[in-house]
């Protein structure tokens, strides 16, 4: 019987990674760091435009894919930044590349946090570990539309003050009035002078108006329950708390199956929920 | 640079050593990515005192083999354990089902042991020893497997053998299951990762693998004894490459 | 629609004709069971097979495929390209036909996927009527019938098929390749009675009232505790599965290290480490979080997005579990409480 093979490039494949050149690597921990890509030509760079809480399939052929959130501002165009902890094949491939390296990204993929539905409100953000990467593009995002937002609050949760995150950053952030911001660490060494505990324990601390805020949420599986269980104590609404969930994003574009939670995929439905729909998600928190 | 790889072997029948001389159409392609330092199926010379990867066939059955294994994880920032003898004991380990003394008068006559094996063991797969960094079951090795590892090891990749069993693989190779067929199939708990080579062949498997990690051992057992087999089926049938995991529980 | 009465004995004819002109795939025998697989006479074609295997979904993505090649050191892709290949597959069942409908919903949808969607497109389908044996259970979601994804649907009433005819190409392929004639009142009411027979042929019974209120109401249920402890974790149920359509992504490297492929193959819910993320957290740890899932995605998640449930009651996994664990069983259990 007859075969007839042919084979067609594609034009638009979804799978396909665009190569992008690392610009930056800044060592934040020994186990995360930062790294500023450039998507490699003018169109390429265009065409990417995303929110916060969106992610992207990191490629690095011969190893694979993973995702990760970004970390950048959408107000801040022509470069995408991530905040990688290495902890697998394909990140640790990506720690081992240095500046001018191309590697591969995909995206931007998902739901990120309702920017203009929350402007004009008080922002409370947790995060909790390395939750605070994808709260770091949110909050980026805030700062350069800051007359847009009420009060700003940031909480932030560490194991170690060795953990923290973007601590440049967040050292001089301490002294603004712009952005309360509370670090807190579990395990305190001698430098410590900021809080001591689990990063719910700072809601003592805080004034939150109930009708007027919209909460951000991203850390650890088990930190989701009890953050949400605190605002709901300061009376917010399930759908102006919003939480950001970690999940094997592997496609990015719901159809590996790998990210379902409950009834949904956190790749195209999520990452970002409201607590009002992440509460109609079995086993999401 | 290419890292320095050594192959050697330990109680075994070198068919692990063979399948590796028999990638006739990819061996000078793996020659070009490492330096072959030593390889005891093919090498003349002696075994380098440096080295980075360290390719073991085999299971440990003497003092001199652990002495060996110990050396060699000290020198190697790798090391692989290949086959089924090296993984889970393989069919050395069908010695841990005797007396050892006695089983060796049996082969080589009374008071020979000594002579024969100075510092006999019970044998056991590598890692009752040492860390072992990359496995690759089998009995022989799959070569597509073996290089799927290897390129993992050159990029620094995690160990990745199978945890799941067979039976997915031989549905992808649209087997009629043996278990229809009335016959009694090790693959129900066996680890994936040869694409069910032997069932695809019409023989059930043999389990030569290991028990996979995620295996449902009471639940197969059940299922074993309701196809009509016996309740020791399947611990019977484990015995072949699986002994040493068995007395070491 | 239009119809054409084709004698059976035309068939083999059709068959030729099909092959002169595209890879002309079937249900063909084997070791006492049945396969779809390429047809290399008109006499292979088995249309009285009663299931196969693997389900059609194979021959749109397959079991592993390459998505691109790719050089290392640059980290490039050189070659990303289709199969174009023009196919017939000749003989679906219902439950096979719907299941392409429901697979089209996820890989047609929103970010089409280019593989499966060039071969979608190259690919027709001939449709063929059965008989429910006591594994099937198409009739307690309505994929007992099917009035499109085919191009051709070939109804037994016979010594004839009564073919229902979609496609333009399909009307063309009949009208070049067999005589045939037009239907008169009578054939249609063989038709009716073939599809009444058909109809009382069900031995299984599918509760399938109120599921996902159930799957919710019942989700912390002892039920998957029991399931649990039955499944092997195999996956053997996915793979079988004609509108299981979850997949893992990886590359393999030539022995040269310089170029590779990122190959996708099937995967299943059922595998332990298909949850977990990099930092080792596990969403499903146990086989009760992992069957629960299952039957929880198919018959509410997948409906939530597309009002279908992820089932055609092809009777596959039914075959294929050892465990015992199937929809009829897991929905019995379900509605009772209890698990038979």
């Amino acid at each position: 019987m007859t075969t007839h093979l042919s084979a067609a490039p594609i034009v638009v494949n979804p799978y396909r990674p665009s190569p992008a050149r690392i610009t930056s690597i800044i060592d934040l921990t020994p186990m995360e760091k930062l790294f500023e890509f450039r998507l490699i030509g003018d169109a390429a760079r265009e065409a990417f435009d995303f929110q916060a809480g969106q992610f992207v399939e990191l490629s690095i052929f011969g190893v694979g894919e993973a995702p990760i959130s970004i970390s950048s501002a959408p107000s801040k165009q022509g470069f995408i930044e991530l905040c990688v902890r290495n902890s697998g094949d394909v990140t640790g491939a990506l720690h081992s590349k240095k500046c001018g390296d191309i590697v591969g990204l995909r995206g931007p993929f998902g739901r990120g946090f309702p920017f203009q539905e929350m402007k004009g409100h008080d922002i409370l953000l947790v995060a909790g570990g390395l939750g605070i990467a994808p709260l770091k593009s949110l909050i980026n995002h805030i700062h350069d539309d800051r007359h847009d937002f009420g009060k700003v609050t940031i909480l932030y949760g560490s194991r170690t003050p060795a953990d923290i995150l973007f601590r440049a950053q967040f050292d001089m952030w301490r002294h603004r009035d712009d952005f309360d911001l509370i670090l807190s660490v579990d395990q305190p060494d001698e430098t410590w002078d900021g809080a001591v505990g689990l990063v719910t324990k700072l809601f003592d601390t805080i004034d939150v108006d109930p009708k007027g805020t919209y909460g951000a949420i991203c850390g650890p599986p088990v930190m989701y329950k009890y953050v949400i269980a605190e605002m709901r104590k300061k009376a917010m609404d399930a759908d102006h708390i919003y939480v950001s969930f970690e999940r094997r994003m592997k496609c990015g574009i719901g159809k590996c199956g790998h990210c379902g939670v409950g009834h949904q995929y956190a790749c195209i439905d999520g990452p970002v929920f409201n607590y009002w729909e992440a509460m109609n998600l079995q086993e999401a928190i | 640079m290419a890292p320095r790889v050594v192959v050697l072997s330990l109680a075994s029948d070198f068919g692990c050593q063979v399948q590796l001389s028999n990638m006739t159409d990819e061996i000078l392609d793996v020659l070009g990515v490492i330096d072959l330092g030593y390889w005891q199926l093919a090498s003349s010379g002696h075994m380098p005192t440096e080295y980075d990867v360290a390719i073991i066939e085999g299971a440990v059955t003497t003092d001199e083999h652990l002495e060996l294994l110990r050396d060699v994880r000290q020198t190697a920032a790798v090391v692989i354990a290949m086959g089924a003898c090296a993984n889970t004991g393989g069919i050395p380990g069908l010695a841990n089902l005797v007396d050892l003394d006695e089983r060796y008068t049996v082969v080589y006559g009374s008071g020979s042991a000594l002579k024969v094996a100075p510092g006999k063991r019970a044998p056991m797969p590598l890692d009752e020893f040492i860390h072992v960094d990359y496995h690759v079951p089998g009995c022989p090795i799959d070569t597509s497997e073996f290089l799927r590892v290897l390129s993992h090891v050159l990029l620094g990749m995690k160990d990745r053998v199978p945890n799941l069993t067979m039976c997915a693989s031989c549905k992808l190779n649209q087997t009629v299951c043996f278990f229809d067929r009335g016959q009694l199939c090790l693959g129900l708990v066996t680890r994936a990762g040869c694409g069910a080579r032997c069932p695809s062949l019409n023989r059930p498997c043999t389990g030569c693998r290991g028990v996979a990690p995620d295996a449902n051992l009471e639940s197969a057992r059940t299922i074993i004894v309701a196809a009509g087999h016996r309740a020791d089926a399947l611990e019977n049938g484990l015995r072949i490459y699986n002994t040493s995991q068995e007395v070491r529980g | 629609m239009f119809f054409r009465i084709i004698p059976k004995r035309e068939i083999p004819e059709l068959v030729r004709g099909l092959a002169s002109q595209f890879h002309v795939i079937g249900p063909v025998a084997k070791d006492g069971s049945f396969v779809y697989a390429p047809l290399s006479a008109p006499a292979e074609l088995r249309l009285d097979y009663d299931t196969t295997l693997l389900p059609a979904k194979e021959w749109f993505f397959p079991s592993s495929e390459t998505l691109m090649r790719f050089t290392v050191a640059d980290n490039v892709v050189i070659d990303d390209s289709v199969d174009e290949t023009k196919r017939v597959l000749f003989g679906l069942h219902p439950c096979d036909v719907n299941s392409l409908l429901l697979m089209d919903n996820v890989f047609l949808g929103d970010n089409p996927d280019p593989y499966y969607k060039a071969r979608r497109d190259n690919t027709l389908i001939v449709g063929v009527s059965c008989m429910p044996n006591e594994h099937c259970f198409c009739n307690a979601w309505g994929t007992d019938e099917t009035h499109w994804g085919f191009d051709i649907f070939l109804s037994d009433i016979g010594e004839d098929y009564y073919a229902s005819i979609r496609s333009v190409m399909g009307a063309e392929l009949v009208d070049r390749y067999v005589a045939g004639r037009p239907i008169t009142d009578d054939d249609t009411a063989a038709f009716q009675r073939r599809t009444a027979e058909f109809k009382a042929a069900f031995t299984n019974d599918v509760d399938t009232s109120q599921l996902p209120v159930l799957l919710d109401a019942k989700f912390d249920s002892d039920i998957w505790e029991k399931l649990g402890e039955k499944c092997l974790a195999c996956g053997a149920c996915s793979m079988v599965c004609p509108t299981c359509y979850c997949f893992d992504v990886h590359d393999v490297l030539e022995a040269d290290q310089l170029t590779g492929c990122r190959v996708r193959t099937w995967d299943s819910c059922q595998f332990k480490e298909f949850a977990e993320v990099a930092h080792g957290h596990n969403f499903r740890d146990t086989r009760a979080s992992r069957v629960k899932y299952r039957y929880y995605h198919k018959q509410w998640g997948y409906l939530s997005k597309f009002e279908r449930v992820l089932c055609v009651g092809c009777g596959r996994c039914t075959r294929a579990c050892k465990a015992q664990i199937n929809p009829p069983r897991v929905v019995r259990a379900l509605q009772t409480g209890l698990v038979d």
